[in-house]
């Protein structure tokens, strides 16, 4: 099977466990991720996420603090990958850096950019349903 | 018959009195039941507009320091936009024009410079609204298996029909009357 520099293989498994590092403190609740922290940068059109559970907890905040370039860290929204693709969104390896993925395959509509937002939420809210909040 | 009871109690002295005249144990009479009773009313409906609109001016503040932590691009460090000023001011009249018995929404930043407000009555239902510098309001739902999105217009003083019907399906309909708003951190 085919490795990437991490050694991780280049497919992710619908078992492994993916981090969406939280970086403001209204990105989740008392008890779950909000839905906007999963929603796509409009940029690249993609969520950035790391292949990594909660376990070993300071391996996760050292990929954190590396990804967040100084900033702080408030925790992060761990999800499946199976749940994932299960709204039709599709997860890549994306390395460097190390670990990281892509979610990608949101809804994109250049003429109603509304339209489009509201199509992308929907499937936030199931990510956010989803995951584990796990807070630093 | 008994006719209305009308009461009067001016300034704060006279809310004492209310007050005082509520929680009495001293009403014999018919008529005096009835302004006691009435008393009890008006005491509720003030305790519960305190504690809503308390709630109010709590996320609109709220609301301004978010859109002070997010005012300048790539607040995420992953090229987030800048939040639109536009999109503070508009989400602020969206929280103003929500009925009394709406409990407060929570807010968070999204990536394209617009406000999240969110109704999470738990990871199984949810209520989530988008509000940009645009009048129109994207929005969607998740309820147990039941899910789905939409688009309203919102014309800057009252907040959709459909929207209101939607976050009250999240908090089951009727039972929401001074739910206190869900905590922001």
């Amino acid at each position: 099977m085919a490795t990437l520099p991490s050694g991780l293989p280049c497919v992710v498994d619908d078992e492994e466990s993916l981090a969406r590092f939280l970086v403001h403190r209204d990105q989740f609740s008392a008890s779950i991720p909000k839905p906007s922290a999963f929603l796509p940068n409009r940029n690249d059109r993609e969520t950035s996420v790391f292949r990594h559970g909660r376990e070993p907890l300071e391996q996760l905040w050292a990929i954190g603090s590396a990804a967040a370039s100084g900033r702080n860290i408030y925790g992060a929204a761990i999800i499946k990958a199976h749940a994932v693709r299960a709204t039709g969104l599709t997860i890549d390896a994306d390395e460097p850096p190390p670990r990281h993925a892509a979610i990608r395959n949101w809804s994109w509509n250049d003429a109603d950019s509304i339209l489009q937002k509201a199509q992308q939420k929907e499937k936030a809210l199931v990510l956010a349903s989803q995951s584990e909040l796990v807070l630093c | 018959m008994l006719g209305p009871v009308s009461i009067t109690f001016p300034g704060d002295a006279g809310f004492a009195a209310l007050t005082t005249y509520a929680r009495s144990d001293s009403a014999v009479s018919s008529e005096a039941l009835a302004a006691k009773s009435a008393a009890e009313r008006l005491m509720a409906s003030n305790e519960g507009s305190q504690v809503l609109f308390g709630d109010q001016s709590t996320v609109i503040s709220q609301l301004w320091t978010l859109a002070q932590d997010c005012s300048q691009p790539d607040w995420d460090g992953a090229g987030a936009s800048a939040i639109d000023m536009a999109a503070i001011y508009n989400a602020e009249n969206v929280i103003r024009a929500l009925p009394a018995n709406i409990p407060m929404p929570e807010l968070a930043p999204e990536p394209d410079g617009a406000v999240s407000l969110d109704w999470i009555q738990s990871r199984h239902r949810i209520f989530s609204i988008s509000v940009s510098a645009s009048p129109r309001l994207a929005y969607a739902w998740l309820d147990g298996s039941d899910r789905g999105h939409g688009v309203a217009w919102f014309d800057g003083n009252s907040v959709p029909e459909r929207i209101i019907e939607g976050i009250r399906g999240i908090f089951h309909h009727g039972n929401i009357t001074l739910r206190p708003s869900l905590r922001c951190r």
